[in-house]
């Protein structure tokens, strides 16, 4: 006779172990964990590129020691352009996976030197569904859009929007060349998730980016305050 | 391990939770999997079917009856309190107009029960049911 057995538990109940794992060690680290999520090509790596430079130009006394661990589904390419600019890098390659797993990060920080780090990004598989759905164990995700991908994005991946602590839009030096609506994105976003942080930035001009560091310089103060 | 379909991710996790439970408690075999789906997660049930028949191939999943119970979106809001059910697209308290609102519901992937089958209590019975289902 078969009988019932009561779960009452997340289908991510193991992965939800390394997270906390991932979140205690850094915790007590006071590193804070950033994951970025984003389409491939809506400028991922060319933001992290472009933040890591804008941060060596601040006074030393501001400057953030980073880090960054890159998840691809396959090639090394985005951990290499990382290192370029003397940062400390790891590539996670998924080989098919369209999403980084707790796991996965929890081993990729045994290669870090975390002793000497202040922010440390994952830049996760680009894909705007699977990641949102996986806790890395990290302090916020953020999403990062571009406006060539139009303006509909929040509201087709309402999960991803609804979870951040912030959206980027990038590439707005396109905006004159492709209909995008940044009424209509900001409208759903402002729906989705009213307490969203919001920036605009240019990576290749570099507009907006010491809008997005001061973000950044707040909540690692906030969790280290904490 | 190569999810195409954000269901497969879904899916793989659900397996992994089953089966290692499975294996802590010893069941022979699972019957029925009551999976409460919040509609954050734009889950499509069919695919979501499909996915578990592939990826319980072989386990003591196949042929389990996986119910899909759909749970609702469900609003609170931080301000006034005031709790609504609501659509994905507007997360503004439609009473006080606020935006430290939360969901209270709608994001769930929670295995709620499970339906299992155990090996018989003498080792000889158990060794039957292994014979008889010509997987182990």
């Amino acid at each position: 006779m078969p009988r019932l057995v009561n779960i009452r538990r997340s289908v991510f109940e193991e992965d939800r172990r390394n997270a906390e794992a991932v979140r205690e060690e850094l915790g007590r680290r006071g590193v804070l964990l950033v994951n970025l999520i984003g389409s491939p090509g809506a400028g991922k790596t060319t933001l992290l590129e472009a933040t890591l430079r804008k941060n060596t130009e601040r006074p030393e006394t501001r400057r953030f020691r980073c880090a960054v661990i890159e998840g691809d589904v396959a090639t090394s390419r985005d951990a290499e352009r990382i290192a370029a600019l003397g940062v400390p890098s790891v590539q996670i390659n998924t080989e098919g996976g369209c999403h980084l797993e707790a796991h996965l990060v929890r081993k990729a920080l045994g290669a870090l030197p975390l002793g000497e780090v202040d922010l440390l990004f994952v830049e996760n598989v680009g894909n705007l569904v699977c990641p949102a759905e996986f806790d890395l164990g990290e302090d916020f995700k953020v999403a990062v859009s571009s406006v060539p991908e139009g303006d509909d994005k929040p509201l087709k991946y309402p999960h991803l929007f609804h979870l951040v602590r912030a959206v980027i839009l990038t590439k707005t030096d396109l905006a004159p060349y492709v209909r995008f609506s940044p009424e209509r994105f900001w409208g759903d976003v402002e729906n989705l998730n009213p307490s969203a942080r919001r920036f605009l930035v240019d990576s290749i001009q570099g507009d907006g980016l010491e809008e997005w560091l001061s973000g950044l310089d707040e909540w690692l103060e906030e969790k280290r305050r904490r | 391990m190569r999810p195409l379909v954000h269901e497969l991710s879904l899916v793989e996790a659900l397996c992994k939770e089953l089966l290692q439970q499975g294996q802590e408690q010893g069941w022979a075999r699972v019957t029925r999997i009551a999976l409460r789906v919040g509609e954050m997660r734009q889950v499509v049930p069919d695919v979501l079917l499909f996915c578990f028949d592939v990826a319980s191939k072989g386990t003591i999943l196949e042929g389990a009856v996986l119910d899909i119970v759909p749970v609702p979106l469900l609003w609170t809001c931080r301000e006034c309190g005031n709790v609504w059910p609501g659509d994905a697209a507007c997360a503004l308290c439609p009473n006080c107009g606020a935006v430290r609102t939360e969901l209270q519901e709608g994001t769930e992937l929670e295995i709620d029960f499970v339906e299992v089958e155990d090996f018989g209590e003498s080792p000889e019975e158990a060794t039957k049911e292994c014979r008889s289902c010509q997987d182990w």
